[in-house]
């Protein structure tokens, strides 16, 4: 007999360019996800959606996947109306699969929001992106030490997060880390005296290198605005653009480092003003 | 190991070996004017959570699995690690360290280790630009074909690390070579726990967000002596 483990929670959803507008053209999903109509927040035609869980979070068990497609040259943000939780377990991992293509001249903005693994969690994230000729992807992804305020800090169980960008070339970035305190090779270390752990990569691969050195220089700028707050670097990445990590001491930190770059990112690589989310 | 595989291998990790590996910090540098680096015992701390999460299942992983390639023949194997550690090194200025230093070790294999074809048709793949020739995959290319253990192999790596960071923060602090050489030798017991507990058939991967931040500032110091 098979062992009931958890929900199996899967969103699908295709983004298409129609007329000047991006809209769903397919999606399906099931629990725990919910899925609310994209909303428009300019005039630019761009389709924000919120990744919604109403249950908050992954339980042990919990396998949660999104399977994205943005089609030739659609525009899409995606962000979250609350933090990931990530809750205890007596011993089965929480998974959250992501699987995301962008097509040529395809812009997909990820800008979900952070992870807090709870103490005795166990965590498994992996998101794999795979971008056409042209295709354009801001991706950010973050992770709380755990739930600060009840002092929960580098408590849970492990957590592997696995994120992989591949562009038509074939080129790849891969940003893997895989931790469980309890190890001799898997400990936190020096990353302990900070509460928040971030990267954002901005990849497109027919962007002139000179736009890549001016925005390299203003990231650069911004992160060291910080100082003590935030620990930040800025560097091209294995991939055309450019890849940003980040450490943080509060949440207030992380989010006003977050908008910082963004806008800058927005700017500097699309000609956009920054947007309001509107979440709070 | 015999003497004579035993003195194959130690040229290359000698720092007699021409890598020009004495102009690269990996963000060393970056973290003493940053202030994370001001002591000895800071800087033991600091490289010694480099060695731990950020290289045992990255460089010193795809050290061992390159070994085998050697040992075996495989080019394919060393290919496919190589482009994997491409893709997980994100620092700009550490990649191109690494791949400098790395193809500086496979042309004089190439040159001069007889009898093992892998080491030529992978310096042709460096070359040509087809592979990106990183020093962990050089170098266990090489050890492995020259009949050194992956765990040998993957040691011997460590060490020739440990002591670049060495050299490096003795030029860029009052570090002397009698305490260099204490730090150095509180590295080892880690050093042979990597080369022995890595498994090198699992997935690459690494943890050291401090390190790899300081090693994306480099290219913003205002002044430098190293080139990471």
């Amino acid at each position: 007999m098979t062992e009931l483990v958890g929900r199996v929670g899967e969103l699908k959803l295709t983004y298409t360019k129609c007329d000047h507008q991006t809209i769903i053209s397919h999606s399906y999903f099931t629990t725990p996800w919910k899925l609310l109509p994209p909303i428009y927040l300019d005039d630019t035609g761009a389709a924000y959606t919120l990744l919604v869980n109403p249950s908050g979070g992954l339980v042990g068990g919990d396998h949660l996947s999104i399977d994205m497609n943005v089609e030739q040259d659609a525009h899409v943000l995606i962000s979250a109306p609350s933090a990931n939780r990530v809750y205890r377990t007596e011993g089965k991992v929480s998974e959250q699969r992501v699987n995301i293509t962008v097509g040529s001249g395809a812009v997909l903005e990820w800008f979900p929001e952070h992870t807090i693994p709870f103490a005795g969690s166990r965590f498994r994230q992996t998101l794999q992106a795979t971008l056409a000729p042209g295709a354009t992807l801001l991706l950010w992804d973050a992770v709380a030490s755990g739930r600060i305020a009840s002092g929960e800090r580098w408590a849970f169980t492990d957590l592997e997060n696995d994120i992989r960008i591949t562009t038509a070339s074939g080129s790849m970035l891969l940003e893997r880390y895989v931790l469980d305190p309890s190890t001799d090779l898997e400990r936190v270390g020096l990353a302990e005296e900070w509460n928040y752990v971030a990267s954002l990569y901005v990849v497109n691969d027919s962007t002139p290198s000179e736009v890549w050195n001016e925005l390299e220089s203003k990231i650069a700028t911004i992160l060291d605005t910080r100082p003590g707050e935030v620990l930040g670097g800025v560097s091209a990445g294995p991939v055309p653009g450019l890849a940003v990590k980040i450490l943080a001491q509060t949440a207030p930190d992380l989010t006003a480092m977050l908008d910082a770059l963004w806008a800058v990112v927005r700017e500097g690589l699309l000609n956009l003003s920054p947007v309001s989310l509107r979440k709070y | 190991m015999n003497t004579s595989v035993l003195l194959e291998g130690l040229r290359f990790i000698d720092t007699f070996f021409p890598s020009g590996g004495y102009a690269f910090s990996s963000g060393l540098e970056a973290a003493v004017q940053g202030g994370a680096v001001k002591t000895s015992d800071q800087l033991a701390g600091y490289i010694e959570d480099l060695l731990r999460g950020g290289m045992s299942r990255r460089e010193a992983l795809a050290t061992k699995r390159a070994n085998r390639a050697g040992a075996t023949g495989q080019i394919s194997v060393a290919l496919a690690i190589d482009r994997t550690l491409e893709a997980a090194k994100l620092s700009r200025a550490s990649r191109l360290a690494s791949r400098q230093m790395g193809r500086q070790v496979i042309r004089v294999a190439a040159d001069q280790i007889q009898g093992k074809p892998i080491l030529s048709a992978y310096c042709d793949e460096v070359e040509a630009a087809r592979a990106p020739g990183h020093l962990a995959i050089t170098f266990g290319l090489t050890l492995g074909a020259a009949g050194w253990s992956q765990e040998d192999t993957a040691a011997a790596f460590l060490y020739q690390t440990a002591v670049g960071f060495v050299s490096a923060a003795m030029r860029l602090s009052p570090l002397g070579q009698h305490e260099g050489q204490r730090i150095l030798g509180e590295w080892l017991p880690l050093i042979e726990r990597i080369s022995r507990d890595v498994d090198s058939d699992t997935a690459m991967s690494s943890w050291s967000p401090v390190q790899d931040i300081y090693a994306m500032r480099h290219g913003v110091l205002e002044w430098r002596l190293f080139r990471s």
